[in-house]
């Protein structure tokens, strides 16, 4: 057991180091309770209007411009690609997030188009001591069970983003970071098999 | 001899605590690397994987479309209907598992379901306790022992592929064995019916194909939006069982999810 917690105590350590070498710059500043929840009523507003007005490119284009003005996707995509990303270059790094934007609009085009008719309904909003809001939303299906949302909300300079999705405790950019992980542990250790497998898919 | 006798003790005392502490490293190897479900523990994933490219191949050619034609040809109400006597055949698992998790009243409540469902509701088919205000809970063992366990819920000991199933671990592998062998109604028929194993096949299949009706969208967007189907499963079943024993241990439990989340943000 006391081994255990050693490793804990290592682990967190390593963690705080290399907290100070890389993730100091980007040093998130607090959201408000008021602006993280309007933010949600307001991304959730406007993909509501899309899904009931537009269809195929046209909404997954619009979707596409909801997505980069509310979600921070370069940090988002960093967070997906976890340690991989200070082994990539500075083209790659590009390359892969232009090509997760691609993946992730047509994603969550997708996944609206499929909740068309529903509402979500905004709840409480728990705000983090590393400046992370935590926007807790019911989406109210027309039959069925309401499924739940969290919304993480953060300001990394640029104002409040939404950072990540959780729909029934599964956060996407968690399943993102196993999937590109995986792949990437199965394909050499290196992230160009991945760029290269997104981008064909992005081109598709 | 008695020196000797202490000797052999401390020494046979101190293996044990050598192997206690192997033990405890094996066992809490995912929690001490836990990135947050990114990095499952998985010792077993080529058989796993194995697994899962028979269970796809059965869900390609079989229970996908089945789940199709039922989620789309059968009416509605007939399929709420199904639901509901389903629903109903589970409540005294899901009553047993809330009196072990500590909450009784809430199985009282499960049981008052089951009782007003199985008569009023004409043997389950209607959920006549919801619109009574009796809302409907779900419990399984492997939400018990992960209550229970003193370990981060995503932890769930090794990753299981399972046959037909799906995606579990050691806790819920265990805890739906237990579920099993616990199940009233499973000891009800097999002591009553002829052919029991009918009657219990029919229910669990038609647990399956229900269930996947359920999922098909959630299914597709998994497969369709992931470079490795596999992980990105692993990953999502680990989250989401890990939510719902997060949402049994809150009450009792301090260190919450969101703490959790702020030690990560540190590793990413």
């Amino acid at each position: 057991m006391s081994l255990l917690a050693f490793r804990r105590v290592i682990l967190r350590l390593a963690a705080v180091a290399a907290a100070t070498v890389f993730v100091l710059p980007a040093v998130a500043q607090p959201v408000s309770a008021a602006d993280a929840s309007k933010l949600i009523e307001t991304v959730a507003a406007e993909v509501i209007e899309i899904v009931k007005t537009k269809t195929g490119a046209d909404r997954q284009a619009a979707i596409r411009k909801v997505l980069q003005a509310n979600f921070d996707l370069p940090f988002m995509g960093r967070s997906a690609l976890g340690r991989y990303w200070n082994g990539a270059s500075e083209t790659q790094r590009s390359r892969f997030l232009a090509a997760v934007e691609t993946a992730e609009a047509r994603a969550y085009s997708e996944r609206f188009g499929q909740y068309a008719g529903q509402t979500v309904t905004v709840g409480k909003v728990t705000s983090r001591p590393n400046g992370v809001s935590i926007v807790d939303s019911q989406l109210n299906q027309t039959n069925g069970q309401p499924i739940k949302l969290q919304w993480e909300v953060r300001n990394g300079g640029q104002g409040p983003l939404i950072t990540d999705v959780k729909v029934e405790g599964v956060s996407m950019v968690m399943t993102r970071r196993s999937d590109f992980s995986s792949y990437i542990q199965n394909n050499g250790g290196t992230v160009e098999p991945l760029i290269q497998e997104l981008e064909a898919r992005a081109a598709r | 001899m008695v020196k000797s006798l202490s000797g052999t003790m401390k020494r046979k005392a101190h293996r044990s605590l050598v192997a206690m502490t192997v033990a405890a490293t094996l066992m809490g190897g995912c929690a001490v690397n836990d990135t947050g479900a990114a990095e499952v523990w998985d010792p077993i994933e080529t058989p796993n994987r194995f697994m899962f490219s028979i269970n796809r191949a059965v869900d390609i050619m079989a229970l996908r479309p089945v789940a199709v034609i039922y989620r789309d040809w059968v009416p509605e109400p007939a399929q709420k209907s199904i639901r509901n006597l389903l629903d109903n055949l589970g409540e005294p698992v899901t009553a047993i598992n809330e009196v072990v998790q500590g909450d009784p009243n809430r199985a009282a409540t499960t049981m008052a379901r089951f009782l007003v469902n199985s008569t009023i509701g004409v043997a389950g088919l209607f959920d006549v306790a919801t619109m009574l205000g009796l809302e409907r809970t779900k419990e399984d063992a492997g939400k018990t022992i992960g209550l229970y366990a003193g370990v981060e819920p995503e932890n769930g000991g090794f990753y299981l592929m399972l046959p037909v199933i799906g995606p579990s671990n050691a806790r819920d592998g265990t805890g739906l064995m237990m579920d099993y062998l616990a199940d009233p109604f499973r000891i009800l028929t097999f002591n009553l019916a002829v052919n029991w194993d009918v009657w219990q096949g029919a229910r669990y299949g038609m647990n399956v194909i229900d269930y996947r009706s359920r999922t098909i969208f959630a299914l597709d967007d998994l497969e369709k939006n992931s470079v490795d189907y596999y992980a990105a499963m692993r990953s999502a079943y680990t989250q989401n069982r890990a939510d719902l024993i997060r949402q049994k241990r809150e009450k009792t439990d301090a260190r919450s999810e969101l703490e959790r989340r702020d030690n990560l943000a540190l590793v990413r």
